[in-house]
């Protein structure tokens, strides 16, 4: 796999995302700002580097690849997350980025600043209690393909050339012969918009087409098998 | 009957009224019927009783100018006046009981081996009514009943004091007097200030004018009204100075005049804030209390308002409970039903009847550690209450399982799962925040099968969802189980039952006709 991963800021969030990130097997570095460095973040299993975050030349040399490389900006502070984007941004047009926020309003911010995405830090957790209160089914579905560590996962799979699927129609494939439930489609013969697949329309596949998909990992890898097959 | 057959007689009633659950049961009744405000059926007591004050003034007003039929008057006389009189007596009734008076009287006796003495029980019954009969509001009563005596003229004006009965009734007239109560000392003192003033003016202008220079300042009497006028700067006119010293008099009693009304007002006015919030308060505790499944948020921050604006929308009733005040407020400005208080005491939960009402309890401070300290304390105060709480550290989060909470919920964990995902597969990443954020018409939505409706019984199969555009994720079985199986991907011939939870993503249109179907 191609591409680094780089978290800026170590705080609880930045620690929690890093506990992810790890399984995934990419290099990650951890960026901590020199003037809000405590010595405790010392941990001789983790690259962590300390710059000052408000030096260009700093983040130059991170060496950062913006066709590849994913970046995290989880600093406690939003100021700092959108110094963070707006830097980045400046220095790599199209570097991926996404932040973490408190709330809507700065995750508006945020967005205009340049974030390819934001993660509403308490927007998750506060449907998760209502989801609680209200729709336990959901909570419990959303655990098992999200939150737990299982078997069950949710997916992007990008159709290879001539794969077993090509130029057929969505409702000529029995995908639940394979163990897939498929939920959304980029069709790139109408665009790169994602749609939901609510039946409503019969999207014919092509190479190149990104599925969304939840299933068993084994199914998962059998099904890539599968498209890879001429 | 000699006396010590007469003491044993009382001794004997006490204790068979002590045990006697119909008549514990009939004093229990009427003490709810009267005093209790939560008992549901008091407030038609009330109304009953504020339609027959209004009556009885209607009456009197009447009266004034018009000739009121007999049949009427002997209603008020008769129907009226007995009404309040056996109010009176049950109210004195039901304040305590006599009998437990004598039971402690002849236990304390016996302890001490000596004769049983009558005198100290009607002693003891007689100080404890009289307690009651002292009281304002007994005395208004009583006042009340007065009228009834038609050989005194002036006694049907004592029939506003019916007027006053009303404060009994209804609950804003009997805040105004709290918090009228709560100013004792304040009004105390400004009307032993304007007292003084009216005093000392009046003998003023008494002296300067009283002899014969003012036509309109006959006595004393005179001079203090003149004075009382013109202090509260009402100045009727009636009574003017005509001297040059009684002018330097008037000059200097109206400006104190303006002063004092000026203390009056700021007394009252803030007096009335600070109590606004704890009367509105004690309105939400009773309308909450009377309510089955509450829900309580502890904690107004960034997650809370979150949380409090998602269960609104989806209709759950909720409470919150804020321990900053200027947070508290807030969240009362939003339209929420918050009350300012502590949620690691007992006494906000015993208010709102833990023990019956409350169902969930959320804990979301930013404080892990206070989150903790409301889980136990709602715990220990009801172990059947589901306790959910936000919490930013594992090692915490262990110590909250080991406090039976629940759910433990950790915000930054969720955000860091969701995070990961985007890495090489950002595609997926934008379903799952559309999934999760519900901003989209899509949305991932559950439809839990009754006993008898279409879905009961059926394949799914039958149910045909890919025509009704639902994308099905799997069925949740035995949700009502401590530990309910999701089963992913359920096949065609997957046989539904009763308390099945359908989890399904679709458009909102598609699950509103799938649930009518459903049902």
């Amino acid at each position: 796999m191609q591409g680094k991963i780089i978290i800026f800021g170590f705080g609880s969030f930045g620690r929690h995302l890093y506990k992810h990130l790890k399984p995934i097997g990419k290099q990650i570095i951890v960026v901590v700002d020199k003037n809000n460095y405590t010595e405790a973040l010392d941990d001789e299993q983790i690259d962590i580097q300390k710059i000052n975050i408000k030096q260009n030349d700093n983040i130059f040399d991170l060496g950062i690849d913006p066709r590849d490389d994913v970046v995290y900006c989880s600093m406690d502070k939003t100021a700092h997350n959108l110094f963070l984007v707006l830097s980045l941004k400046t220095l790599y047009r199209q570097l991926n980025i996404i932040a973490i926020s408190n709330s809507f309003e700065n995750a508006r911010k945020l967005r205009y600043a340049g974030a390819t995405s934001v993660i509403d830090l308490y927007e998750a957790t506060s449907r998760r209690f209502v989801h609680m209160l209200t729709k336990p089914a959901v909570m419990k579905a959303i655990d098992e393909i999200i939150y737990k560590e299982n078997n069950l996962k949710m997916a992007e799979i990008t159709l290879p050339k001539d794969s077993p699927v090509d130029k057929k129609h969505l409702s000529q494939i029995d995908f639940k012969t394979h163990g897939i439930v498929l939920i959304a489609i980029i069709d790139t013969e109408r665009g790169r918009e994602l749609s939901f697949v609510d039946h409503s329309i019969d999207h014919k596949l092509d190479s190149g087409d990104t599925l969304v998909v939840v299933a068993q990992k084994e199914n998962l890898e059998k099904f890539r098998t599968y498209l890879e097959r001429k | 009957m000699n006396i010590n057959e007469t003491k044993n007689f009382i001794v004997k009633l006490a204790y068979f009224l002590e045990s006697s659950v119909q008549y514990n049961k009939i004093k229990q009744f009427f003490y709810d019927l009267l005093e209790n405000d939560n008992y549901p059926y008091k407030k038609y007591f009330d109304f009953f009783m504020i339609f027959v004050i209004l009556s009885s003034v209607t009456l009197l007003v009447m009266d004034v100018k018009h000739h009121v039929p007999q049949w009427l008057d002997d209603l008020d006389l008769y129907f009226v006046t007995t009404v309040f009189i056996v109010e009176y007596i049950l109210r004195m009734w039901v304040y305590s009981d006599i009998h437990k008076i004598v039971i402690e009287t002849h236990e304390e006796a016996v302890f001490f081996s000596k004769p049983l003495k009558l005198s100290n029980v009607f002693k003891k019954v007689l100080k404890d009514k009289w307690e009651y009969m002292t009281t304002p509001s007994a005395i208004i009563d009583l006042i009340a009943i007065l009228p009834s005596y038609r050989g005194l003229r002036v006694l049907r004006v004592l029939i506003l004091f019916r007027a006053f009965k009303m404060l009994r009734y209804t609950k804003s007239l009997t805040s105004f007097l709290e918090v009228l109560k709560n100013k004792k000392f304040e009004l105390i003192t400004l009307l032993t200030l304007s007292g003084f003033f009216i005093f000392i003016a009046g003998i003023m202008l008494y002296v300067f004018e009283g002899n014969d220079q003012n036509q309109n300042i006959h006595n004393l009497f005179d001079a203090f009204y003149w004075a009382l006028i013109t202090i509260s700067t009402v100045g009727y006119g009636d009574i003017s100075p005509v001297t040059p010293e009684g002018r330097v008099v008037t000059m200097l009693i109206i400006f104190t005049g303006i002063g004092l009304i000026s203390f009056a007002t700021s007394i009252i006015v803030s007096s009335f804030s600070e109590r606004l919030t704890m009367l509105r308060e004690d309105r939400i505790v009773q309308n909450i209390s009377k309510k089955e499944s509450i829900t309580v948020i502890c904690g107004f921050g960034l997650l809370g308002r979150l949380v409090a604006q998602e269960l609104e929308k989806e209709g759950v009733s909720f409470v919150v409970i804020e321990k900053d005040s200027d947070l508290a407020e807030h969240a009362y400005s939003m339209g929420y039903k918050a009350i300012c208080a502590d949620a690691t005491r007992e006494k906000v939960f015993e208010q709102l009847k833990i023990k019956s009402n409350i169902s969930h309890v959320l804990c979301l401070t930013s404080d892990d550690i206070v989150n903790i300290f409301i889980a136990v304390n709602v715990k220990s105060l009801n172990k059947n209450v589901h306790v959910a709480a936000r919490c930013s550290d594992e090692e915490v989060a262990q110590k909250m399982y080991f406090a039976d909470v629940d759910q433990v919920i950790m915000p930054e964990e969720i955000a860091g799962m969701m995070a990961a995902v985007y890495v090489g597969e950002p595609v997926a990443f934008e379903v799952l925040l559309s999934i999760i954020d519900q901003k989209d018409k899509i949305q991932i939505d559950e439809i839990e099968i009754t006993a008898g409706s279409l879905g009961d019984g059926s394949t799914l199969k039958e149910l045909q969802l890919e025509s009704l555009r639902v994308i099905l994720l799997g069925i949740l079985r035995g949700s009502k189980r401590k530990d309910p199986e999701f089963i992913f991907n359920p096949d065609d011939d997957f046989i539904l039952q009763e308390k099945d939870n359908i989890v399904c993503i679709a458009h909102q249109a598609a699950i509103s006709n799938l649930k009518r179907k459903m049902q």
